[in-house]
């Protein structure tokens, strides 16, 4: 799947998205939906490779957000892309001052990266038929903006 | 007015070039239908009946006349030479082609207009009182605080998908002509025991199919923390609000399932993070976006007699000024209510010719600018009383000066079934029926004031819970049918009307509501309005009469 980190096509990533059934099979770097992470802490505890954390607005991420700096990527998951839950969760994780990676992932395309790399996102997922090249020029489609935000906190009057 | 810089011209005119992107690649195939229709609602544009209706955002009702002979212009030019005025003081175009909106909304944007976020699970456009900064209740103009609203929320990032809807009212003192108490969040200026003014601030107020009236969520808010504090609400919102089902989606279900004391814990909590950000509102620039709101440099020779002998003279002149204009609070001035409810046309109604002409009234009269109502009529808000016979002439040559403002005849009327996809009944030939039934004008100004509010379905666009009366157009198998609830207003003392009786055909409505007029003249005190009556003998007293004439 199409993969944008930082405003770029990135090759080559290591993480793979985990679920109930491929959890115990796949090795390398893995991102683990939180319930089951929650559920199954202490195995993980002795894997190999890389664990990050998916969240969704459903989890609760009181603890996450006590110390969100254990882990290097954090995927948030848009389960339909009007859930925008997501983009208050990113900026909770910015504000409790998470430092890795925040993911999108789920229903993500074209037209709302903007609002979530302003919400905090530096990564995006988005499914084959749903990506362009011409998805890399959405972040410049509007240059200006009104508010703060995790990108920047300054109103326009204070820029 | 606000007026913009660059940074404002330049965000509409990127957002025009991103929505002809975004058309192109929907003609094209190369975006779902789905999502394109969020992305088209974030810009106005709903698909109706017969076509795609296009909703133009008028910020807090403000325009200046080169705006209006603009709408003139794209109504005229890209749809059939009209528009229609909503309870959100936006217009509305309802025959636009789809595959040219962004040509209409690159228009706009060359006068400052835009259709951002007037549809969509968004915060919408932030409405006010339509007397704002020139009645004298007024404690502060409330405007300068919706220009700050509406810049903080356009385009805000972590607010264009939520759970759904949102609207924000703002009221300047204690007068309430916003309706503010029926919104997703009502501001009210207010001054603290101290002196300092700030805002009352209420929560989970709205309309459509749970009618809910706002609940007070903090007594005093200081103006520096109205961005934060909003954010707050909003995110809290945003996280917890309903997902599953779109009728129990609105900030009113979240406070009601919670209660008004929890959910303020949780926005307190939230609020406790934010304060101390940048969301605060400096002082200067607080008063950067007042001094675009600065009241007029008003003729301080203008006469206050100066049309005494002319109401004497002209009766006509005489009942149209009583009717249809209101105190100003600049002595030798007047407030001008253009009355969008003429005879037998649907209410809100404009014609690109009747635009033109109070946008050529506005730039000789009433210092180039016009406001919109959320009654749907417009107001020409600084008239020199010297002025208002000219003023009068013009508006009556154009049919936009029927003296009845603040009469039944001064409907609020959704387009109804006519044009709208969700209605469930006509609206319009309903009016036009009643508006036959009371023609006499003489028996409209003996009845006095009475909101009349006529919704095609229950998303209640023309607010029909809160009007004196209201009627509320239902689907029997497949018939139309009309409900009508009592006592309902919409003012500081806010009140959700009560249901009379069983639903009404289209025939009967004027029947039905001539006889709850019939118990209000027989039951008044000397000068008591149809509202206060009511209050006093209660709906039983209207059910009695009403369904004892019935038989």
């Amino acid at each position: 799947m199409p993969l944008l980190i930082n405003r770029q096509p990135a090759a080559n990533d290591s993480w793979t998205l985990v679920n109930e059934e491929t959890l115990s099979s796949t090795g390398g770097d893995i991102i683990v939906p939180l319930a089951l992470l929650e559920a199954n802490a202490d195995s993980l505890q002795d894997r190999k490779g890389r664990v990050a954390v998916q969240i969704n607005g459903d989890d609760n991420i009181d603890a996450l957000l006590e110390n969100p700096n254990q882990y290097e990527l954090i995927a948030i998951d848009f389960p339909v892309f009007r859930d925008g839950r997501g983009f208050s969760l990113a900026r909770l994780l910015k504000r409790a001052g998470f430092e890795g990676q925040i993911r999108a992932t789920g229903d993500v395309a074209h037209d709302r990266l903007t609002f979530m790399e302003r919400c905090g996102f530096n990564a995006f997922e988005i499914s084959e038929e749903r990506y362009s090249d011409e998805s890399l020029a959405v972040f410049t489609e509007v240059s200006v903006r009104y508010q703060g935000a995790a990108d920047d906190p300054r109103p326009v009057y204070h820029r | 007015m606000y007026q913009y810089n660059e940074v404002d011209q330049k965000l509409v005119d990127e957002r025009v070039e991103q929505y002809r992107d975004q058309t192109r690649r929907y003609l094209a195939g190369e975006l779902p239908e789905d999502e394109f229709l969020a992305l088209r609602l974030m810009n106005g544009l709903y698909v109706q009946r017969h076509a795609p209706m296009l909703r133009v955002a008028i910020p807090y009702g403000l325009m200046n006349s080169a705006q209006l002979r603009k709408l003139a212009h794209v109504a005229r030019k890209y749809d059939r030479g009209y528009g229609h005025f909503t309870t959100r003081t936006n217009l509305q175009l309802n025959w636009p082609k789809l595959e040219e909106v962004p040509d209409i909304l690159a228009e706009l944007a060359e006068v400052q207009l835009h259709a951002i976020q007037t549809s969509g699970n968004c915060i919408r456009n932030t409405t006010t009182d339509h007397l704002a900064g020139v009645n004298v209740d007024e404690i502060e103009d409330p405007r300068p605080y919706c220009e700050i609203i509406r810049q903080w929320s356009t385009l805000h990032p972590e607010f264009a998908f939520l759970p759904r809807k949102f609207k924000i009212a703002v009221t300047g003192g204690p007068q309430d002509r916003a309706a503010s108490q029926v919104h997703d969040i009502g501001l009210h200026i207010v001054r603290n025991e101290a002196g300092d003014v700030g805002f009352e601030v209420l929560v989970g107020g709205g309309l459509g199919r749970t009618p809910v009236i706002g609940k007070q969520i903090r007594e005093f808010l200081p103006k520096e923390d109205l961005l934060s504090f909003l954010e707050a609400i909003i995110r809290v919102y945003n996280l917890n609000g309903r997902r599953d089902n779109k009728y129990k989606a609105r900030i009113k279900i979240l406070v009601q399932a919670m209660g008004i004391d929890k959910f303020r814990e949780l926005v307190e909590a939230e609020w406790a993070e934010i304060r101390d950000s940048e969301l605060k509102l400096p002082e200067t620039e607080i008063s950067r976006v007042q001094n675009f709101f600065k009241p007029f440099e008003y003729d301080s020779n203008a006469a206050d007699d100066a049309v005494d002998t002319l109401l004497a003279e002209n009766n006509d002149f005489r009942v149209w000024y009583e009717r249809n204009t209101v105190a100003h609070k600049v002595s030798g001035y007047r407030v001008v209510v253009v009355s969008l409810k003429p005879y037998l046309k649907p209410a809100g109604d404009m014609t690109s010719e009747q635009m033109e002409a109070v946008a050529d009234l506005a730039e000789s009269y009433s210092f180039g600018e016009i406001r919109g109502t959320h009654n749907q009529n417009l107001v020409l808000a600084d008239v020199k009383k010297s002025d208002l016979l000219a003023v009068w002439q013009v508006l009556a040559d154009n049919n936009l000066a029927r003296p009845n403002i603040g009469t039944l005849a001064d409907m609020t009327v959704c387009p109804g079934g006519d044009f709208c996809a969700l209605a469930n009944a006509k609206t319009l030939s309903v009016a036009d029926r009643i508006n036959e039934k009371f023609e006499d004008l003489d028996y409209l100004y003996d009845l006095g004031d009475i909101k009349l509010n006529f919704s095609g379905c229950i998303n209640a666009c023309a607010h029909h819970h809160v009007g004196n009366i209201g009627l509320l157009g239902v689907d029997k198998k497949g018939e139309d049918w009309y409900q009508i609830t009592l006592g309902g207003r919409d003012d500081e003392q806010a009140a959700l009307g009560k249901v009379l009786g069983k639903a009404v055909s289209a025939e009967e409505v004027p029947n039905v509501l001539e006889k709850v007029l019939n118990v209000y003249v027989e039951h008044r005190n000397e000068g008591e309005s149809f509202i206060d009556t009511f209050q006093r003998i209660g709906l039983a007293t209207f059910k009695e009469n009403v369904n004892a004439t019935a038989h």
